[in-house]
């Protein structure tokens, strides 16, 4: 019996590939989206204005605070009440971008918060403006402190987008779940799913640990 | 050059500057000193505003430091700042340290900036070390570096924040000299320090601070020999047995 599902599996192995093209597609997306958002709000929170530091720590908490499916419900099915409907593919990415940039920013603003402060001050006397004095002397120092972190939350990204499966957004789980009604091995179906999850965040995980190697050398 | 008119400062209740009257003119060289906490780095601060005045006017060639909508960019231009902990960037070499205000300020070309940074590398005795970094670099040698930097703007006004305080003791004359050079090539300059030879040999005026006050001014000389004030004379007692 096994054997036969296992030959079932192997026919339908387009499928499994479409889904994973589907996860790497959000998760490439979601890392671009998250990465240039969770920038923006990092510096801001690391910023001395204090109404954009208290706007965005709320915002991060409250990202913190909730379980992401909650939030993908919230975006999928409540904004449409509100006059917003998304497709499930949008929303996906949406949920991912909110979610995950909020992450990114603590680590951010963590970063940028550990450049002394004579470095700003140093790059304010020189005249360089404010764009300047973090495009070329905070953000490059700060980078050493948030690259190996900032990798880290990469994978726990990719993972995280199998939570989007609960919108019917046909990913690599999403995947996993319709096959197994039809060929009941989950062992072996789910197997492969991770495998495949595996395939895309393994590179991510070397590249995190050689980081934390190299910036801890220094 | 510059001008403080009734100036006044406070950090929350602490009254940092209290009504501070000052005129440095063109080529003058100021010597600020007195106890630690009076005030002296948060008035040179205010020059280039690093610091923003509550009260008063702070005038530099014209320009008016503590009007919202000075051009900073170009005020800053004019006026070099030397910090205790030198503050060179520590990702970038020394020419790049030297280069980059030039470059991304003043918008001359990279091959300009370089040959004016190479000169002022020359002027503090540091025409090796274009390709060092920071770090291996000796206290005294990242301190002359900080003052190429800049120097590199061409300013006008040379603020100095304790710039020796943080050396080893034999580096110090190192540092003293590259400043006592820029004297002799007429910079404008306000330095505090404690370092009594320096203000003796250059120094045009001598300011003493107490508790945010300008409490005594006067030559080097009238200053370190016949202070006119008790709070003088007994800093000036604490920095000779020290
Ligand atoms: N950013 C700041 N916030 C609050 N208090 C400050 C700040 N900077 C300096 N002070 C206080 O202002 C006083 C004067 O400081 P400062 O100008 O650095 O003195 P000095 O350079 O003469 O030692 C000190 O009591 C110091 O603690
Ligand atoms: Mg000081």
């Amino acid at each position: 019996m096994m054997a036969f599902y296992f030959s079932r599996l192997v026919e339908i192995y387009p499928f499994f590939l479409k889904g994973l093209l589907m996860t790497s597609k959000i998760a490439f997306i979601s890392l671009i989206s998250c990465t240039l958002i969770g920038f923006v709000l990092g510096i801001a929170r690391s910023s001395n204005n204090l109404i954009l530091k208290r706007v965005v720590g709320v915002y991060v908490a409250f990202v913190r605070g909730t379980p992401f499916v909650v939030q993908i419900f919230i975006i999928f099915f409540i904004l449409p009440e509100w006059g917003l409907q998304l497709e499930a593919f949008p929303a996906a990415l949406l949920a991912m971008a909110i979610m995950g940039s909020a992450f990114i920013c603590e680590i951010v603003a963590g970063g940028i918060n550990s450049i002394p402060k004579g470095q700003w001050e140093a790059a304010t006397s020189s005249g360089l403006t404010l764009i300047q004095q973090l495009r070329l002397v905070i953000v490059p120092q700060a980078m050493k402190v948030i690259l190996p972190p900032l990798v880290g939350q990469y994978v726990l990204l990719i993972k995280d987008t199998s939570v989007v499966s609960v919108i019917g957004v046909m990913e690599l789980t999403r995947v996993g779940w319709v096959t197994v009604v039809r060929i009941p091995e989950g062992l072996m179906v789910f197997s492969l799913v991770g495998v495949l999850y595996f395939s895309i965040s393994y590179p991510l995980i070397l590249l995190s640990n050689y980081l934390e190697r190299r910036m801890a050398v220094q | 050059m510059i001008e403080f008119k009734n100036v006044n400062k406070w950090f929350g209740k602490l009254h940092v500057l209290n009504n501070i009257n000052l005129k440095i003119s063109k080529g003058e060289v100021l010597v600020i000193c007195g106890p630690s906490g009076s005030g002296k780095s948060t008035l040179i601060r205010c020059i280039n505003r690093l610091e923003k005045i509550q009260d008063g006017e702070i005038i530099v060639n014209s320009s008016l430091v503590h009007k919202k909508s000075s051009n900073l960019t170009q005020l800053r231009g004019e006026i070099g700042f030397v910090f205790q902990q030198f503050h060179l960037y520590p990702h970038m070499t020394v020419l790049q340290n030297i280069m980059l205000a030039p470059v991304n300020v003043k918008k001359i070309s990279k091959k300009e900036a370089e040959k004016i940074s190479m000169k002022k590398l020359d002027q503090v005795g540091l025409t090796g070390k274009s390709g060092a970094y920071p770090a291996q670099l000796s206290g005294g040698q990242q301190q002359r570096v900080a003052i190429a930097r800049g120097l590199a703007m061409s300013p006008e006004i040379m603020l100095f924040d304790e710039p020796t305080s943080a050396l080893d003791p034999e580096m110090i004359g190192e540092v003293l000299d590259v400043m006592v050079n820029l004297v002799s090539e007429g910079m404008t300059m306000c330095v505090v320090t404690h370092e009594m030879g320096f203000a003796k040999k250059v120094a045009d005026r001598v300011l003493f601070m107490d508790e945010g006050m300008i409490v005594e001014t006067g030559t080097p000389d009238e200053f370190f020999d016949s202070p006119k004030t008790d709070r003088a004379a007994e800093f000036i007692s604490k920095i000779l047995t020290h």
